[in-house]
């Protein structure tokens, strides 16, 4: 079973569509009790990383997320919540992440003539394969939008990147977690590629 | 007009694009299929396409069948040198002539298969010809969209996933290219490219509906499934050209020799060099016909295209067939115009407003063609029965 996580901020249902159009019975996870049942789980998109870090704690979801992650089983973060899975965050000022890719999220600092945030369509470069990608050919457009961004320690971690004025981290993986920078869920058939490779990949790389 | 220095189409036929020789982008792809393509991969990769499908549904795949040399021979191949069992599945247009129909009796027997046949209501198909023709200036639409939907709620309501079709679209057009999508996969995405020319069902429902009794279900077979029922389904829906190299004229020989399957007159044509193309529909000559009305070519330029690009002929005798056959009318306008209840000025006024430039036709001092020796056989209306029966106006 799949599991969107839904604690009240930013819009999961264009993801749980998504999902569904795919052929999915995707769930709304609102409780930490949940994710037991599940196989994949899926944190989205769309809000600020020290408000939804600080929910997921009230909600006593941290420690689920990082077990579930440490049972192995497949993850996948979207925008914030890829951004999530990072070790700290600035936005909001500093805090603490999942811990699942060693990097940091920080405001994106580009050239002048490049706006924040960094909105629209954008070309995604593989620098590592990864079985989401499969039968996605490289640099294809996705849809992005977001003013911060993550920077990995490990330059292993990182499997594509895009140039909005300088090279951006928009895909990271490290084992069974997966992270993309930009909304699968609202770019096109490559998109839903994406989603359904996620859906159907088992964790293993 | 400008034409392709190696195959002669001419800059109306769609999709096309020159290079600096002068030469089209199909005949481009078409040295990149001979050249690039690893067919033995791809042989390979069709292996373990039908074994991880074999013997897990009640059929191991659907096999859409119009009784052409495409569809004939893909049953064939599939049989021949895989044994599957497929559900042979056929969307009748309303126009299936004698010889194919026992073709198709004589393949089904020869080889054994299920199959289950479709036709839709013949009043409605004429309402949709009439709407697709004056939008279009194309009256095939319901058989573009039934051809390629129908089968595809067939393998939603039996549940088999693999759907095998013949001939990639990429042998006469580039919306697909041989290049750059490996395997074309014959999905939504396709169907809304070019199959349905734009216009979907619930579009063409809003269209007729004012004028033209008619219940939104009756439009379900030209309607794509929802895409979720068939990702559910993990559908694989894939042309057996992109596995193997499509070569027209062995194949037909090949289903020639070993079922016996007969080529026919079909108007406007050259009988004696293409005997084995399109002989499936009795409105062929006038799809030619209104090709040639809007782009000023017919289907005497796209073989000998083809036979070009595979050096089977040379440009004179390519330039003198063009010469001979095309620009002539079909016998069968007088039976399309009664389908359809329209006089020919009135044919010819709406046919004038879909050409493409700089093609500029003239509709007069146009010879006939010959007559098939199956015409007088094909479906001619009783006069009550003429055209179509519109609502009457409030």
């Amino acid at each position: 079973m799949i599991g969107i996580l839904n604690i009240g901020l930013g819009n999961v249902q264009s993801v749980y569509n998504a999902v569904y159009e795919n052929g999915y019975d995707p769930v709304f996870v609102d409780s930490p009790q949940q994710i037991d049942d599940l196989s994949h789980l899926i944190l989205p998109g769309v809000g600020n990383f020290n408000a939804v870090i600080s929910g997921l704690h009230q909600l006593n979801f941290v420690d689920a997320i990082q077990n579930f992650i440490k049972e192995n089983k497949p993850t996948l973060g979207i925008c914030l919540g890829m951004q999530l899975l990072a070790t700290t965050g600035q936005e909001g000022g500093t805090s603490q992440g999942l811990d699942s890719i060693p990097a940091s999220i920080t405001k994106i600092e580009t050239q002048a003539e490049f706006r924040i945030p960094h909105v629209g369509w954008n070309e995604v470069k593989y620098s590592n394969p990864h079985p989401i990608f499969d039968n996605i050919k490289d640099q294809r457009d996705f849809y992005f939008v977001h003013s911060y961004h993550m920077q990995c320690i490990d330059q292993k971690n990182i499997i594509a990147t895009t140039n909005y004025g300088k090279q951006l981290v928009c895909a990271v993986a490290n084992k069974n977690v997966v992270g993309v920078q930009f909304h699968p869920e609202k770019s096109q058939k490559n998109g839903m590629l994406l989603l359904e490779n996620f859906c159907q990949w088992d964790g293993q790389c | 007009m400008k034409k392709c220095t190696a195959c002669n189409l001419p800059e109306t036929y769609e999709t096309i694009e020159f290079d600096e020789n002068g030469v089209c982008n199909i005949c481009r792809q078409k040295s990149f299929k001979d050249q690039k393509i690893d067919w033995e991969t791809r042989a390979q990769a069709l292996g373990e396409l039908i074994e991880k499908h074999r013997g897990k549904y009640e059929y191991d795949c659907i096999l859409p069948f119009s009784g052409g040399k495409d569809s004939t021979y893909t049953l064939w191949y599939l049989i021949k040198h895989f044994n599957i069992r497929p559900l042979v599945v056929q969307f009748n247009h309303g126009f299936m002539r004698d010889t194919l129909l026992e073709n198709n009796i004589r393949t089904f027997k020869k080889l054994g298969v299920d199959v289950i046949s479709f036709t839709p209501n013949w009043k409605l198909v004429k309402r949709l010809m009439l709407e697709a023709l004056i939008r279009k200036g194309d009256f095939c639409w319901h058989c573009h969209t039934g051809i390629f939907s129908y089968p595809m709620h067939i393998a939603i309501k039996y549940q088999v996933p693999l759907i095998f079709w013949g001939e990639p679209s990429s042998e006469y057009t580039a919306y697909y290219d041989y290049a750059d999508d490996e395997v074309e996969h014959v999905d939504e995405t396709r169907f809304n490219r070019f199959v349905n020319l734009g216009i979907t069902a619930p579009d063409m429902y809003n269209m007729i509906k004012d004028d033209y009794q008619c219940d939104p279900r009756e439009l379900t077979p030209y309607t794509y499934p929802n895409i979720r029922d068939l990702k559910k389904l993990k559908y694989q829906s894939v042309c057996l050209g992109s596995y193997i190299p499509w070569d027209v004229k062995a194949n037909t020989k090949i289903i020639q020799d070993e079922l016996g399957w007969r080529g026919d007159q079909v108007e406007g044509m050259p009988w004696q060099e293409y005997s084995y193309e399109k002989i499936e529909c009795s409105m062929q000559g006038m799809r030619d016909y209104i090709k040639y009305l809007k782009r000023g070519y017919s289907r005497v330029s796209q073989m000998t295209a083809l036979d070009l690009r595979n050096e089977r002929i040379s440009k004179e005798y390519a330039d003198q067939l063009i010469a001979n056959y095309e620009g002539k009318k079909p016998p069968s306008l007088s039976l399309f115009l009664e389908y359809l209840g329209l006089t020919e000025s009135e044919f010819n006024l709406i046919v004038a407003k879909t050409v493409v430039p700089p093609f500029e036709p003239d509709f007069k001092g146009m010879p006939y063609a010959d007559k098939t020796h199956d015409f007088n056989r094909w479906y001619r209306e009783d006069e009550n029965d003429r055209g179509i029966i519109f609502k009457s106006k409030p």
